[in-house]
């Protein structure tokens, strides 16, 4: 392209070079402004109403649990004891680990040693990694095709 | 004798109306331009859904310019209308000076119709409605924060807007051009039409190619913004999002969105519409229609017909290299500018934060995600930065929406 072509394209829009910045002055200023008040108001409404939410379902999900836990103490006097958990008083659990994942663990360890009390659980604890080897092939695997 | 004088006369017309007489060089050039990008969607599979297409109407239109042509009426004397065997009876009539004329309408060539969905800003929301039964944005609720990635990413936009006005378009055009670096077709296109329609070929194939070379543009600008220890940020998993929650969330945006900003309605409104479509789990039948075949059909139309804008003397301007130009900056500017304020809220939050994700701010769902993800994994190889990066990704979409919004409002 020459010279002679940019010139022409230079003076298509017949603005002065004071009017083209006050032009994209203005509209920089208002885009940035406008677009990030808006987002930063939803991101304000999306957490108000996700904790509204959250706050309601788990008071929600506590009393359907009392419930429970007062039904099995009125139906199941005689809860029954695994033995590899039997001695839970040794075992330490780190927080955030569920019971539910101590009893797979347990379960886990009794089928793999059988419940004649050879093995013990002393600790539980997440792992830094975050996840195992094979969880990492198996997420590497999902995700490639993207 | 007479026979021979027939025929001679029959081949002479029919070669006086094909494409050897009728063709000048510049459709030539593009039939050339559109086999090339045949060659690129069909070989390297550079987002054949749309580049197919608009190819294809690309070739048409330069072999048979008459397929975009508008319907138009003529003035026929009785005596022409015999002369052209045309019908007198049923044709409005008009009498100037005198003379009965008979008004006989000449309809437009296929893709002006197909064309007018373009046209008219029809196809742009209903691909969003589509888009919309299609996205998940269960990231976006466990992190809103990303949303602000989704809003630094289009920067970029008005930056731009500054270099096409500075280079000597008028301020809507300029809107047009800068709207390239929302890496958004749909919304792209809709904001053409509203502010520069002449230019929506350059301004289409612009943005559909950089958004099909995004594995291309991001990765070394994303690379020379961060250091290594960023980019090997592992990031906490997101927490899981609640059914009601996920509802809630597009019946939300449209409200304030609407009200806020009514002229990025039409888009927004259909985006959140699909996605209730999706979340509400009611309308199965209606979701998997507007996600698929819908979606399908109207990417046919709207491919075909913004490919066939591009006719010879249309596109082979000097316009088009600068806009070429100035789209790619659009596009660069964007890609950084979400990468910095992904630093950014890496140091706020003291390193929880992988800064790669700000780069999928730029829309092109999905495919500026899966780029965070592999910029991440050639890093760590453990680090998936996927679920994170859709976040910012679908906020994107939101973010170019409100500022297609803002450039209708301020330019249009």
């Amino acid at each position: 392209m020459n010279l002679s072509n940019v010139a022409s394209i230079l003076a298509d829009s017949g603005m002065s070079l004071s009017e083209k910045g006050i032009a994209s002055g203005k509209v920089i200023l208002t885009g940035f402004v406008v677009v990030f008040a808006v987002l930063l108001l939803l991101i304000m409404i999306i957490k108000l109403y996700s904790t509204i939410v959250q706050k309601a379902q788990q008071s929600g999900k506590k009393k359907k649990e009392k419930v429970k836990i007062e039904e099995t103490k009125t139906s199941a006097p005689t809860p029954v004891v695994a033995p590899v958990s039997a001695t839970p008083s040794a075992l330490s659990v780190q927080d955030g680990v569920t019971d539910e994942v101590v009893a797979v663990i347990s379960a886990a360890v009794a089928a793999m040693y059988g419940s004649s009390g050879k093995a013990r659980i002393k600790s539980i604890k997440k792992s830094d990694s975050g996840r195992s080897a094979w969880a990492n092939a198996g997420i590497l695997d999902n995700t490639r095709p993207f | 004798m007479e026979i021979l004088q027939g025929f001679v006369d029959a081949v002479n017309g029919i070669l006086q109306s094909s494409g050897i007489f009728t063709l000048n060089w510049q459709n030539y050039v593009m039939i050339g331009v559109s086999i090339v990008l045949l060659y690129l969607a069909i070989k390297k599979q550079y987002e054949p859904l749309l580049l197919l297409p608009i190819a294809f109407g690309m070739l048409l239109v330069n072999l048979y310019p008459d397929i975009m042509a508008a319907p138009s009426t003529e003035l026929l004397t009785a005596e022409q209308c015999a002369a052209k065997s045309v019908a007198t009876s049923g044709h409005a009539t008009q009498i100037i000076n005198g003379v009965t004329y008979y008004e006989n309408p000449t309809y437009g060539g296929l893709l002006y119709y197909l064309y007018q969905g373009v046209k008219l800003g029809i196809y742009p929301p209903l691909i969003f409605l589509g888009i919309g039964c299609m996205t998940d944005f269960g990231p976006l609720i466990a992190n809103p924060k990303s949303l602000i990635l989704g809003a630094a990413a289009q920067i970029g936009i008005f930056i731009t807007f500054t270099g096409a006005i500075f280079l000597g378009f008028t301020e809507a055009e300029s809107g047009a051009i800068g709207i390239i670096g929302g890496a958004d077709g749909p919304t792209a296109i809709y904001v053409t039409t509203k502010l520069a329609p002449h230019l929506l070929g350059s301004i289409a194939i612009a943005a559909y190619s950089y958004m099909a070379l995004v594995p291309i543009i991001q990765p070394p600008i994303m690379k020379a913004l961060t250091t290594k220890k960023e980019r090997s940020v592992v990031m906490e998993q997101l927490r899981p999002v609640s059914k009601l929650e996920k509802i809630m969330f597009p019946v939300i945006v449209v409200i304030l969105i609407a009200i806020f900003l009514p002229d990025a309605a039409p888009l927004v409104g259909m985006l959140m519409l699909g996605n209730l479509f999706k979340e509400s789990g009611v309308v199965e039948r209606i979701a998997k229609t507007a996600q698929n075949e819908l979606m399908n059909i109207i990417t046919i139309f709207l491919g075909t017909t913004v490919g066939a804008t591009a006719s010879g003397q249309n596109f082979l301007q000097p316009s088009t290299l600068f806009i070429i130009g100035l789209g790619l900056l659009a596009f660069c500017m964007g890609t950084a500018c979400g990468v910095l304020f992904g630093k950014l809220m890496y140091k706020l939050t003291g390193g929880k934060v992988n800064p790669l994700i700000g780069s999928a701010g730029v829309s092109a769902v999905p495919m500026a995600a899966r780029v965070s993800q592999r910029v991440g994994q050639q890093e760590n190889p453990g680090n998936f930065l996927l679920m994170h990066a859709m976040g910012p990704n679908v906020a994107g979409v939101i973010g170019s929406a409100v500022a297609a919004g803002v450039l209708l409002n301020v330019v249009g």
